[in-house]
């Protein structure tokens, strides 16, 4: 068993959810009696092996569990491919799989092209990172679904303007729905990212204090791109508010949401791609070690 | 002959006689009673819709269905019809024919509207009726649950049943829908008294809608019509604060101007906080002004988009058909009554032994060969008797599958 799941690797859940999204893809085509089964059969599978492979990770990584950009882009993949499984269970005639499946891969990718080494902690910052990390995936995770509900509320609204009856295969959630959805996931998304984002103020205000190395220089480039995603995201969640009584505001909310991801997409790549000194395993010099040791060793 | 069939439907029946031939449960009972006592041995269905009224028989061996003229006179006694009146009207099947006539019934396919769903459930009730009344055998149950699948296929593996065809079921199912999620905490106004408005409140009603107002330009009209439609009535003069509060606007008047202008409705829009609206126009000519549709948040659909998406959806159900009538197809090519089969292969055999013999012995003269075949065909008849009779015993209580599996396994039936 210990075998069979250390075998697991990022290409088998990927591959599933890549088959699970072409069967979705295929709805409109034509229509088939197993297809159903064939989609939820793959999209559960993939769900487990992801499940499988980052248990894994977590119990066999010597450094904090689920601790590096890597876990960090497949966790928010699992988040949302957990909802899309539960959603297929619940409503398996409605299709969100075709525009939550592509994140979930997306995010899968961003993954792959992150760095596995654990972001460095020190065992007295270790809870503000955890705190610091999860609020943040908790925000992108609401991005992401507010976005993909802003995107099926502009398919949904452009369908019943042109008075057209649904498509076959594409059988999306009301508008009523959608907009609540986009709604929440905006509030949700800023009041996390407003979180995440002064938690990790506070680690770092903490690794400065003790002198360590893994302190990230206030004008780095994750402080000012996560500075700026956290006021879009507040900016956003008010402008959705204020929005709410106007005829047109729950399609400006769907374009916010959009806008949201769009920011959100760029600031990732930014991370993955841009010079930062967040999450880089310190290089010690011979003083700055030595203040370290100092430091730690410090009641 | 081990199957036969006689019917008529709406194509070939005019509706006076139709309204005469229908059978209720009961008489439906009754009739099948009378047939299994007529005809003992025999099994029998009879299917009754408003739409059709149709008898499949069917019996193997001495006990061959009934010819059909018996099967017309038998349903003209039933119904107290001058058989002479009724036998232009029906039509006649056997064997094969009466299994793909099922399929296609069971499926849709045969329906008034295309694809309509209710009929597998009059075909489930027919069935189960005869099976109540003891009249069903293998023959009935093997090509009944065949039908049944078949179209539970159908169903699933195409669209002929899905697309809606009345403008209020697409109104509401397919436009409405899209937009709220539910129906129950939102308010319906009804504004006239046309035909469509009731027809499309039923729908309404059946997706959660209970907060119903209905005006009307005369007040005791609208007292009535609210009565009649399970609302309350509101007043005209007070459209714009009714536009205000509603979520659903139903429009059926008769006028002649539009009855709620783009000034009336920028007065009401005014108050309403950004809700979205939903207004189907069913009046013609329309009761809102058509600018009004290019307000944000307002979702109008007027009696011609209806109409265009019902003929969109009616497109469709058309083009499922080729799909539909394959897979009734498909099925019936497999699921050609086993008894039949096991039959014929008997037979196959038993020729083929007496020509071999026949060739062996020439000496022998037409009547010693009658004799032999005679008593090679006894000899079928009774090896196949026992495992015949196991069938019939089995199939009063429902399908034989594991015994027609059995069967197809061991005589090595193929599909």
């Amino acid at each position: 068993m210990t075998a069979f799941i250390s075998g697991i690797s990022v290409v088998c859940f990927a591959a599933s959810y890549l088959v699970a999204l072409v069967c979705e893809a295929s709805r409109p085509l034509f229509r088939s009696g197993v297809r159903g089964a064939t989609l939820l059969a793959f999209a559960a599978a993939g769900f487990v092996a992801h499940t499988l492979f980052l248990g894994w990770r977590a119990a066999t990584e010597p450094a904090v569990p689920l601790s590096s950009a890597f876990d960090w882009y497949l966790l928010a993949a699992w988040v949302l491919a957990g909802g899309y499984v539960w959603l297929m269970l619940a409503n398996p005639r409605t299709q969100v799989g075709l525009f939550l499946l592509p994140v979930v891969l997306g995010l899968i990718g961003a993954a792959e092209l992150s760095s596995r080494a654990p972001f460095p902690q020190s065992p007295a910052t270790q809870v503000w990172g955890a705190v610091h990390g999860s609020f943040n995936l908790a925000a992108s995770v609401a991005v992401a679904g507010g976005a993909v509900a802003g995107l099926m509320w502009l398919i949904q609204a452009a369908r019943l303007a042109g008075k057209r009856a649904p498509a076959q295969g594409l059988r999306l959630p009301s508008l009523e729905l959608l907009a609540a959805t986009v709604s929440r996931a905006a509030h949700f998304a800023a009041w996390t990212a407003a979180a995440g984002f002064f938690s990790g103020l506070v680690l770092n205000a903490v690794n400065r204090r003790r002198g360590l190395l893994e302190t990230v220089p206030w004008d780095d480039p994750v402080v000012l791109r996560m500075g700026a995603l956290v006021a879009w995201l507040v900016v956003a969640a008010g402008l959705g508010r204020a929005l709410v009584t106007r005829p047109d505001g729950a399609r400006r909310a769907a374009w916010l949401s959009l806008v949201s991801f769009v920011v959100l997409t760029a600031s990732i790549l930014w991370g993955v791609l841009g010079p930062t000194r967040h999450g880089v395993p310190p290089v010690p010099t011979p003083s700055a070690s030595s203040t370290t040791q100092l430091q730690e060793a410090a009641p | 002959m081990t199957l036969a069939f006689v019917g008529g439907t709406h194509r070939t029946v005019p509706l006076q006689v139709r309204e005469r031939l229908a059978f209720s449960a009961e008489q439906a009972a009754e009739a099948l009673r009378r047939f299994r006592d007529r005809f003992p041995g025999r099994e029998a269905v009879l299917l009754s819709t408003c739409n059709r009224v149709e008898l499949y028989a069917a019996g193997e061996e001495a006990a061959t269905p009934p010819p059909a003229e018996q099967l017309v006179s038998f349903l003209a006694e039933c119904r107290g019809i001058d058989a002479a009146e009724l036998a232009p009207l029906l039509a006649r099947e056997s064997d094969e024919a009466v299994v793909r006539h099922l399929f296609s019934v069971a499926s849709g396919l045969d329906s008034m509207v295309l694809g309509e769903p209710q009929i597998v459930a009059q075909v489930k009730q027919a069935w189960a009726l005869a099976q109540r009344t003891e009249t069903t055998g293998p023959l009935t149950g093997g090509m009944f649950q065949a039908a049944l699948r078949t179209a539970k296929r159908v169903a699933s593996e195409t669209a002929i049943g899905r697309e809606r065809l009345s403008i209020p079921s697409v109104a509401v199912s397919d436009f409405a829908r899209g937009v709220f999620e539910t129906f129950a905490d939102k308010r319906v106004l009804v504004i006239g008294a046309g035909k469509m408005a009731h027809e499309t409140l039923r729908y309404l009603r059946e997706a959660g809608a209970t907060d119903i107002v209905v005006v009307n330009r005369t007040a005791d009209r609208a007292d009535r019509l609210a009565a009649r439609l399970g609302g309350r009535p509101g007043r005209f003069a007070d459209l714009a604060a009714e536009l205000t509060a509603a979520d659903l606007v139903v429009s059926t008047t008769g006028a002649g101007e539009p009855v709620v202008t783009a000034g009336l409705f920028a007065r009401a829009e005014a108050g309403r906080a950004g809700r979205p609206l939903v207004v189907l126009d069913l009046a013609v000519p329309r009761d809102f002004e058509a600018t009004i549709a290019g307000r944000p948040g307002v979702w109008l659909y007027t009696i011609d988009d209806l109409g265009a998406a019902c003929d969109a959806n009616r497109k469709r159900r058309q083009r499922e058909l080729p799909a539909a009538v394959g897979i009734v197809d498909l099925h019936h090519r497999s699921t050609a009554p086993v008894i039949a089969r096991l039959r014929a292969g008997w037979t196959e055999t038993g020729d083929a032994e007496l020509e071999r013999l026949f060739r062996r012995l020439p000496g022998l003269d037409a009547a010693a060969q009658a004799e032999i075949r005679q008593a090679f065909e006894r000899y079928a008849a009774k090896m196949l008797h026992s495992p015949l009779t196991s069938l019939r015993n089995e199939s009063h209580s429902g399908p034989p599958h594991g015994l027609l599996d059995a069967l197809k396994r061991l005589f090595d039936l193929k599909d």
